[in-house]
């Protein structure tokens, strides 16, 4: 294969000369990437659970909910954010709505998952002791249904952070933006770095989701 | 004219059905790479998946494996796999297969782990020796979380192709890149429309291969949990 | 007393991230005085980003703050943006600007000054401006392999004429709607290709496509420094397809201050094409960035005394 005559003998996979000289630019990189992630996840949760209340509780609501978002999901990410650009600009809206979007499908899927799971005896339970709806939701039903929501917000994160560099072809990007300069200038170390914190950063978020699990449901330690 | 009547009238045009930027060539190109991309990362994901389960060894090595699969951007990994190897279907089919392989790994994995372990003691007790069990009676009650596995592989494979379009490749991504690059939005939403297509058709065709493949018995017996396995999305 | 429980504290915890992820969003307010924002572009080519840096760094030296939105596309990407006010300058190339402006209805010449006079009486109804042109100029070029030039024996473009049908052409996707593109070498030269590939611009894709035989003519800017080294030789545009494409910023109105465009017309007015060789050449070869090979500049030429 005489295609690797065209990388520059000059170029390492990390040149750390650039890479001193650049910590500002890559720390901006990342403080973007990280912005964009927790709107996306935090704002795509807040939809999810009313939304996935609604849905637990009105069976018929189910399938509009799923066929809405899960439409909107088999759209490629790039197809949105380019389509969007004349309508929301080159912004961190543009890049959000389609996040939310995706997110909002795999959430919705796993509070209805987590409620649906509750067993009826604990909820007999609970109407035994005097509890009525609303307060029955918040200190009974949601905590139960924490696991899946947690697993679901794992997926969400980590998905969101992958998806975000795509917005590099837009102009924002986060890390994406290293990764494309590093596309277009034929330019080694830019690629590698963008990728290399989007891996920390996705497990760091993995991470911190299971630890805030254990710090929120503390029943769940022994498991 | 509206976005929406363009759209429709771009598809009545004769024109953007012939040629090498046509939406017949185009399609072809990205179903041959999604397609390639899924059957040789399969080749490799589901015969360690099953082995790993089978043996109940090295299953968190290989969830976190894939789990470092999941978290690496494929817009990363596309642009690498083109500077390392160049230009061409090669390149992009390599990315795309690492891409596959997570979910499906994880997936037969966790089907095989989850086989009951009364069932395995029944045929041990009938006389089935190690990989008569296996082929069975193991791998028919695992084929429907396999198979999910292999329709999540899939329908990300086709979304994430898309990008390959940024990287000089063929398919159905071109449209978004090209209507973009001259912002000709017309072109863009015919492009989304046809990958969200043919990700559905992905998705519809490989269940209904999943309930060709799964044992009339067990289909009886396990319709719900064949959802199992939350969707990733890569692009 | 009942604990609070796990889904309060989640909602609690929830609240306050969006909150902290919002706050931390906007701009910090700048300490010292400074003499307003100003947003400059550039497009998804190496040498834009060279340029935009130059002018950037050199407003932020006088006290500007600068916002970068580099690599950010195409013209007809970064075109609506300015238009919308979403960036406020970036570095043109007069003729093509024009004639972009003017739906390619054919006005640019080889005359920088005409050609500028007349961007400017498009810009106007825009809100923008084009400034003084510079003497730098950045054309489009097609090139062809050494091994094909021979084979075809081919030097200049209207050599192509009688043989197009036999080559694939590779150039940036939007090369086909562009007149000193795909359509112009249609109408001044009477090529027609055998296929196009959509490729980049100016950049590694284009240079891979010719080292794989995928494209035999590949579209490539006159300022590029590795054309040699690449084995890629320039066919000579004989019938004058391409015009005065001198840099030249184009910037909004409102953001053009006298102070604003002094700094840019000093840059624009020492820029020579040799200039943009050198730098590119730098980027392209040596792998330094943009915006070092820019400050390298205008220490050199003591803009920042």
């Amino acid at each position: 294969m005489g295609s690797r005559v065209f990388l520059d003998i000059v170029d390492p996979w990390i040149n750390w000369d650039w890479l001193s000289t650049h910590v500002p630019y890559v720390l901006g990189a990342l403080k973007d990437h990280v912005q964009l992630t927790v709107i996306a996840v935090a704002a795509g949760l807040l939809i999810s659970l009313p939304l996935g209340l609604l849905a637990h509780r009105y069976v018929y609501l189910r399938a509009p909910v799923l066929g809405v978002f899960g439409g909107f999901y088999t759209i490629p990410s790039l197809a949105l954010f380019a389509a969007l650009v004349p309508y929301t600009g080159l912004s961190g809206t543009t890049a959000e709505i389609p996040l939310i979007g995706y997110n909002v499908l795999i959430l919705v899927r796993n509070v209805m998952v987590g409620l649906d799971a509750v067993p009826n005896d604990v909820l007999d339970a609970a109407d035994g002791m005097g509890y009525r709806r609303f307060p029955r939701l918040l200190r009974i039903e949601l905590p139960l249904a924490l696991p899946a929501i947690f697993a679901g917000l794992r997926v969400a994160t980590v998905s969101t952070i992958g998806i975000i560099t795509i917005t590099a072809v837009i102009g924002i990007g986060g890390l994406g933006a290293l990764i494309y300069k590093g596309l277009i200038e034929n330019f080694h170390t830019p690629l590698v770095v963008g990728m290399a914190l989007c891996v920390v950063l996705a497990f760091a978020a993995d991470l911190g989701l299971v630890g805030a699990e254990r710090l929120t449901l503390p029943w769940s330690r022994t498991r | 004219m509206s976005l929406l009547r363009q759209v429709w009238s771009w598809f009545f045009n004769s024109a953007h059905w012939h040629g090498s930027n046509g939406i017949p060539v185009r399609l072809a190109e990205h179903v041959q790479i999604s397609a390639e991309s899924v059957v040789i990362g399969a080749a490799i994901a589901l015969p360690v998946g099953i082995l790993l389960g089978h043996y109940g060894r090295f299953g968190n090595l290989a969830i976190n494996i894939s789990n470092t699969g999941r978290a690496i951007p494929s817009f990363g990994l596309l642009v690498v796999a083109f500077q390392i190897f160049g230009l061409g279907d090669g390149p992009i089919i390599l990315a795309l297969t690492a891409l596959a392989i997570p979910p499906m790994v994880t997936n037969s994995y966790v089907a095989l782990r989850e086989v009951d372990p009364d069932v395995k003691d029944a045929a041990r007790g009938m006389g089935y020796r190690d990989l008569a069990q296996l082929l069975r009676v193991e791998l028919p009650l695992a084929v429907p979380l396999i198979m999910a596995g292999i329709r999540t592989s899939a329908v990300q494979v086709v979304a994430t192709a898309t990008l390959a379009a940024i990287i000089a490749g063929g398919g159905l991504g071109r449209y978004i890149v090209d209507g973009y690059a001259t912002q000709k939005y017309d072109v863009m939403v015919v492009g989304a429309v046809l990958v969200a297509a043919l990700a559905l058709a992905t998705e519809v065709s490989l269940w209904g291969l999943q309930q060709v493949l799964v044992p009339r018995g067990i289909r009886l017996l396990k319709a719900p949990a064949s959802r199992k396995g939350t969707t990733f999305k890569t692009a | 007393m009942i604990r609070k429980t796990g889904s309060t504290w989640f909602i609690a915890a929830l609240t306050v991230l969006v909150t902290a992820a919002v706050a931390c969003g906007g701009t910090t307010s700048p300490g010292t005085t400074s003499k307003g924002t100003i947003t400059v572009a550039g497009f998804n080519f190496p040498e834009s980003s060279i340029l935009a840096e130059l002018y950037g760094q050199a407003l932020a030296h006088d006290g500007y703050t600068v916002n970068y939105k580099l690599l950010l596309g195409t013209r007809e990407v970064v075109a609506p943006a300015i238009k919308s006010g979403q960036i406020d300058l970036y570095p043109g190339y007069a003729a093509t600007e024009l004639e972009y402006y003017n739906s390619g209805a054919g006005e640019a010449t080889g005359d920088v000054t005409a050609t500028t006079a007349k961007l400017n009486g498009h810009l106007q109804s825009l809100g923008l401006e084009a400034l003084t042109p510079s003497a730098a100029v950045d054309q489009n070029a097609f090139a062809v392999t050494k091994a094909t030039a021979t084979k075809y024996s081919l030097t200049k473009l209207s050599d192509l004429t009688p043989i197009g049908n036999q080559l694939v052409l590779g150039a940036g996707p939007e090369c086909p709607t562009r007149p000193f593109c795909q359509p112009g070498l249609k109408t001044t030269y009477g090529i027609t290709f055998k296929d196009f590939k959509a490729l980049d611009t100016d950049g590694p894709l284009t240079r891979a496509a010719f080292k794989n035989g995928s494209i035999q003519v590949g579209l490539v800017f006159s300022s590029d420094a590795d054309l040699n080294q690449l084995g890629l030789v320039v066919l000579q545009d004989d019938k004058h397809l391409e015009n005065a494409d001198n840099v030249v910023p184009i910037i909004r109105q409102t953001v053009a201050t006298s102070e604003v465009s002094t700094v840019l017309n000093k840059i624009d007015a020492g820029l020579t094409t040799a200039d943009l060789v050198t730098m590119n050449g730098q980027v392209e070869l040596l792998h330094q960035d943009a915006d070092a090979v820019a400050a390298a500049y205008l220490q050199q030429h003591k803009f920042f005394s």
